[in-house]
């Protein structure tokens, strides 16, 4: 199940786009790319992928969050793994567990949450840990 | 006897009235026990009296003399009695003691009225000893009951002398050697003799009630003057807790709720508020208040236009004073008449000439401010003026700090945003995604992944600097597990240090109290002291932490290295940022400079102190006082 699987990254920083990319596609994953929440929404509508990965400050501070949420509350997509990525994991912490807890459960921040630059091995660990059900 | 006062100061303070009544009618009671003291006197000098003047010769009725004694004597013992009793009770009442007094001055009256009728009725030597009791009627009874004792006693001697010359009584005369004083048959001496007895006893009273009534006006004058320096007090107090609330560290809605209850009391009025002018300068909301309706001080917001009072004040009038009454000067005049409020008080909250609120007190009663209680309320003001500017200038500078820590985030992401993509794209060109790299261009990205880490870890800790140093919130003090703590720094440097072949030992004796502090604070400092502890210690060199208790209730960590040591030139500026040694930039040579200064920043922050020896070769100390968590916090 983990190898072929399908992977929706969502960054607005082409460059952290393309080399995650890369990596996933070479690593056996089926990737596709958005570079905001409305472009996620339609790839999402399109097909449903395995995982997504989600860039929380994009256009707005906010952005990844708010598609997170909205997800988690519509029907279909509740049940879809999100990682959370950020390059200011400060403003993360600032904002509140409170805010993230609904969206990412008590696993938060340290089992869905990966800070930017991305330890790719790692980053492959928990996209395995996930799709493989744990 | 109670204090006349039509001053309603005295009313407000009802315990000290009563202190003071108790003190005069402490006075009265002392009085009639005394009295009573100087009775028992009177029989034995009566029997001795009449014994001594039976011995020369005078001859008059003995046995009704020893009689009448007898009689005092009876009357006395049952007056010690009573009294007695009496002392039991703390608390005389005024109308008590009077009664008691009546009925001794009473008694002794009848005494002395028998007294003059055996010793010779208008000519009895005991004539005299009436002006005694008038005198202590008028010390402890009422001017008019004074009076009343002198005219009982001059028309008691008229009864008797008339009664004794018309034949009505037997006459009882005084004789010596032979001779007697017949005044019965004397009518002329009669008249004479009553007339200056009875100018005397109305003299006697007269003078005697005129220096009492001066006296007593005195008291009077003396408990209104210590009244007023009660109430002086009581306002200074008022002002001392007021400067206090203002002095202490609080947000302004805490001190401005003490500060009103505080003034309200003291003032004795129904309502405090605390009205702050509006950037516009237009409008007035309420800050604070105390005893005004809820619904008036949550919505209502006071339109200078509308509001004429208000309107006074902010145009620089010093006071205003204001009847409910005149509905028309008030805005919310009928919120103020249904919370029965008649009266107002308004001062300017004044800076620099500048008035930016209004500080008003209420009360129930109509036209009660008084001027001293208008310079009291001003002198209050200043204080409320100066806590809301400070408050104001403590708000700002606070905004401010925020801003910068905002503005450094910022920053921070906006400048870690593209090294991550530089980082992130150099991993998948390292890894060869995209074909193999020989070893020269290996090399290379290598380095140029090792500098971005190191520009990143510089960002990382400015950021970890401006966020300590501003927002200083986020610290979470508790007691700080330093079992806990020690494990895992060992887990974090056992294998780093193996690895090097350094000797690494965390010593942690038995019974250290634990550290009072953020937890990942102090773990970081601790993080930074060893991982630089280990960097600059060669191989087959050591590091050790050790645990101790410190002096004045601090925990002691020693962190020890036999490194290479820092330069003496390099100490001062030691916990600089940016700042490295030589010898260290020869060990790495990307360093970022900012450890030692966040070990500071924690260790201020933590109030308390970090010392650092070293020897140049030799090896480095470092020594940590953190203060300890208090006992009965949990742990």
């Amino acid at each position: 199940m983990t190898r072929n699987a399908k992977i929706l990254l969502v960054d607005d920083d082409r460059d952290i786009r393309d080399s995650l990319r890369i990596i996933l596609e070479k690593n056996g994953y089926t990737v596709k790319t958005a570079g905001n929440g409305r472009e996620a929404v339609a790839c999402l509508k399109s097909e449903m992928p395995d995982l997504m990965i989600l860039d929380i400050m994009m256009a707005t501070d906010t952005e990844g969050f708010d598609l997170a949420f909205e997800l988690k509350n519509s029907a279909g997509f509740e049940n879809l793994p999100i990682i959370i990525l950020t390059s200011f994991l400060e403003k993360v912490r600032d904002e509140g567990p409170d805010k993230f807890q609904h969206i990412l459960g008590e696993e938060w921040p340290a089992k869905w949450l990966f800070e930017k630059p991305v330890d790719s091995k790692k980053l492959l660990d928990k996209i395995n840990g996930i799709l493989a059900g744990n | 006897m109670t204090l006349k006062n039509g001053n309603m100061s005295l009313q407000n303070l009802p315990e000290e009235i009563h202190k003071r009544k108790r003190v005069i009618i402490g006075e009265l009671r002392e009085r009639t026990l005394w009295f009573i003291r100087l009775r028992w006197w009177v029989p034995p000098s009566l029997v001795a009296g009449a014994t001594v003047a039976r011995m020369v010769g005078v001859e008059f009725s003995a046995g009704a003399l020893v009689l009448v004694a007898a009689l005092i004597l009876l009357y006395n013992a049952a007056f010690q009695m009573l009294s007695r009793e009496l002392e039991k009770e703390l608390d005389w009442r005024t109308d008590y003691v009077q009664r008691f007094t009546y009925w001794q001055v009473g008694l002794d009256y009848a005494a002395m009225f028998l007294l003059i009728h055996f010793t010779g009725g208008a000519a009895s030597p005991f004539i005299f000893f009436f002006i005694f009791h008038i005198i202590f009627a008028s010390i402890l009874l009422k001017p008019r009951s004074a009076y009343g004792f002198a005219a009982l006693a001059a028309v008691g001697m008229v009864i008797i002398s008339v009664a004794e010359y018309a034949g009505w009584l037997s006459y009882h005369g005084i004789v010596f050697r032979g001779s007697a004083l017949r005044l019965n048959e004397r009518p002329f001496h009669i008249l004479a003799n009553l007339g200056f007895f009875t100018m005397s006893v109305f003299i006697t009273a007269f003078s005697t009630t005129a220096i009492m009534a001066m006296l007593r006006k005195r008291i009077v004058s003396l408990a209104e003057l210590s009244e007023t320096l009660t109430m002086l007090n009581n306002k200074l107090n008022s002002l001392y807790v007021v400067t206090q609330a203002i002095l202490s560290s609080q947000h302004l809605d805490q001190t401005l709720n003490i500060v009103t209850t505080e003034l309200a009391r003291v003032m004795n009025v129904v309502g405090v508020s605390v009205k702050l002018l509006s950037e516009d300068g237009k409008q007035l909301r309420y800050a604070a208040a105390h005893g005004l309706p809820e619904q008036l001080i949550k919505e209502k917001v006071v339109d200078i236009a509308k509001s004429p009072l208000n309107r006074r004040i902010i145009e620089g009038e010093s006071y205003i004073t204001g009847h409910v009454t005149q509905r028309e000067m008030f805005q919310f005049g009928e919120d103020l008449a249904a919370a029965h409020i008649q009266s107002v008080l308004f001062v300017p909250l004044k800076v620099e000439d500048k008035v930016n609120g209004i500080l008003g007190a209420y009360c129930k009663l109509p036209d009660r401010f008084k001027d001293d209680e208008v310079n009291f309320f001003l002198l209050a003001a200043g204080l409320v003026a100066i806590a809301i500017e400070n408050t104001r200038a403590y708000e700002s500078i606070g905004q401010l700090m925020q801003d910068r820590s905002w503005f450094m985030m910022r920053v921070a992401h906006n400048l870690r945003a593209p090294l991550a993509a530089i980082i992130s794209i150099l991993d998948v060109v390292r890894s060869g995604y995209q074909g193999a790299l020989n070893t020269e261009q290996d090399e290379y990205l290598r380095r140029v992944d090792r500098r971005a880490h190191t520009m990143l870890e510089i960002i990382n800790e400015l950021m970890t600097l401006a966020t300590e140093r501003t927002d200083k919130r986020r610290v979470s003090r508790g007691p700080v597990d330093i079992t806990l703590l020690t494990r895992r720094i060992r887990r974090t440097f056992q294998d780093e240090a193996t690895k090097k072949g350094v000797g690494f030992q965390v010593c942690l004796p038995d019974g250290i109290p634990n550290i009072w502090g953020d937890f990942e604070m102090v773990e970081q400092m601790l993080e930074n002291l060893v991982s630089n502890a280990i960097k600059y210690t060669p191989s087959g060199g050591n590091v050790s932490v050790v645990f101790s208790r410190g002096n004045n209730g601090t925990v002691r960590i020693e962190i020890s290295d036999n490194g290479i040591g820092i330069p003496k030139t390099a100490l001062p500026n030691l916990f600089t940022e940016f700042f490295r040694a030589e010898n260290a930039r020869a060990i790495e040579e990307h360093g970022t400079g900012l450890g030692l200064a966040i070990v500071k920043e924690i260790v201020d922050q933590h109030g308390g102190r970090i010392l650092v020896e070293s020897e140049e070769g030799l090896g480095t100390i470092f020594v940590v006082h953190l203060p300890v968590a208090h006992k009965e916090e949990p742990s």
